[in-house]
């Protein structure tokens, strides 16, 4: 297959098409790799790579943004299973270890590192894979539930089931940790709204 | 979607993530080029692939055919195969001619020539070896002799084995007639 002719999108049009994805690309592959950023990165690397050799091909069956981001999900969960592998092998930690502190430079991590976020961040993290992924693509990617439902491969009942549960289970432990550190959540919710 | 109380919550979280996220997020030119320098890297792998495993067959193939050239020069496998008794002495020069160098072998070198030779000389051998041990069989075969031939004898062998001559008298032909009854 030629790479300058992917499924019959001319090369450079798919390129600013996921440039201007990118971005979102990025946050969905963070959030598909448990906020990791250079496994992030190389998963989003992958999928580019994916898509020059043809192994992911956009046949238009959905929007491009949905496609992309279920082959994120993909190769997010392929790589994920391949680093269990090696973490496997390895015996030591020395990568591990060496992860940590290239994560400890991140400018972005002083900002995880603020009260609320870091709540929002390890309350998100205790979710199960589908309820955060729901919530990710609805709030995060402002995408509906069907097209959430689309790249999470499963049906539209199923994902509306994980939204719903994922948000019971996010405000009950969020709610649990203000009640530890002493953090109104539940005042600046509208009583009328739910 | 329409969001409301809680839900604007989240939502808000999720943005404040979103606008971190947007910061810290690597180029998307420096991705992609990293991306395609890639891509061609799995297929050189390929090709190196194909190329071993073709040279490989290569090999196998080569080495196959030359061995089983060897094989059927071997002259063990001749010695092996079973013996022929009724060996006819024509095949002598027929086994000479067929070791005699034909001139795609004359350049094979005067070692290889010298083998040949050797080898002819000893399936010259083992020919007339044969041939003999075939020759000394169908004489013994001719001239065997019955141990219980002799009990076949009678006196009237001669009267029964030869035949009447024309130029015999009727009376002796007579004689050859069974006796007539009085």
């Amino acid at each position: 297959m030629r790479i300058d002719q992917i499924s019959g999108m001319d090369i450079a049009e798919l390129k600013a098409e996921l440039e201007t994805l990118h971005s979102a690309s990025f946050g969905w592959a963070l959030s598909c790799c448990r906020r990791d950023r250079a496994e992030a990165e190389e998963v989003l690397q992958t999928v580019y790579l994916k898509i020059l050799e043809g192994k992911a091909c956009f046949r238009g069956e959905a929007s491009l943004k949905t496609w992309l981001f279920a082959v994120i999900r993909k190769t997010a969960i392929g790589e994920h299973r391949k680093n269990l592998l090696r973490k496997l092998r390895s015996s030591d930690g020395s990568e591990q270890a060496r992860t940590q502190v290239s994560q400890a430079d991140e400018p972005g991590l002083a900002y995880e590192k603020s009260e609320t976020q870091a709540l929002f961040q390890t309350a998100l993290k205790s979710l199960p894979r589908r309820q955060r992924e729901a919530l990710h693509l609805v709030f995060y990617q402002d995408l509906s539930l069907s097209e959430a439902a689309v790249v999470m491969g499963i049906s539209i009942g199923s994902a509306r089931q994980h939204y719903e549960r994922g948000k019971k289970r996010l405000r009950e432990s969020l709610g649990q940790t203000e009640i530890a550190y002493g953090i109104g959540w539940r005042g600046k919710e509208n009583p009328g709204a739910v | 979607m329409e969001l409301v109380g809680e839900e604007k919550r989240i939502q808000a979280l999720f943005s404040e993530l979103r606008l971190v996220d947007e910061q810290t997020s690597p180029s998307f030119v420096a991705v992609w080029n990293r991306a395609q320098s890639r891509t061609y890297r799995p297929q050189k792998a390929f090709n190196l692939a194909f190329v071993a495993a073709t040279a490989l067959l290569v090999c196998a193939l080569v080495s196959l055919a030359l061995w089983s050239r060897q094989w059927q020069r071997n002259p063990d496998a001749l010695v092996n195969l079973p013996s022929v008794p009724t060996v006819v002495p024509t095949q002598v020069p027929m086994g000479i001619s067929e070791v005699t160098p034909t001139p795609a072998q004359k350049g094979v070198g005067v070692s290889a020539k010298s083998r040949a030779l050797k080898l002819a000389a000893r399936r010259q051998s083992l020919l007339v070896a044969a041939n003999r041990k075939a020759t000394h069989e169908a004489k013994t075969l001719a001239s065997w002799e019955s141990p219980t031939a002799t009990l076949l004898d009678s006196p009237i062998d001669e009267l029964l084995k030869s035949l009447p001559q024309l130029n015999q008298t009727v009376d002796e032909l007579k004689s050859f007639l069974p006796s007539s009854p009085k």
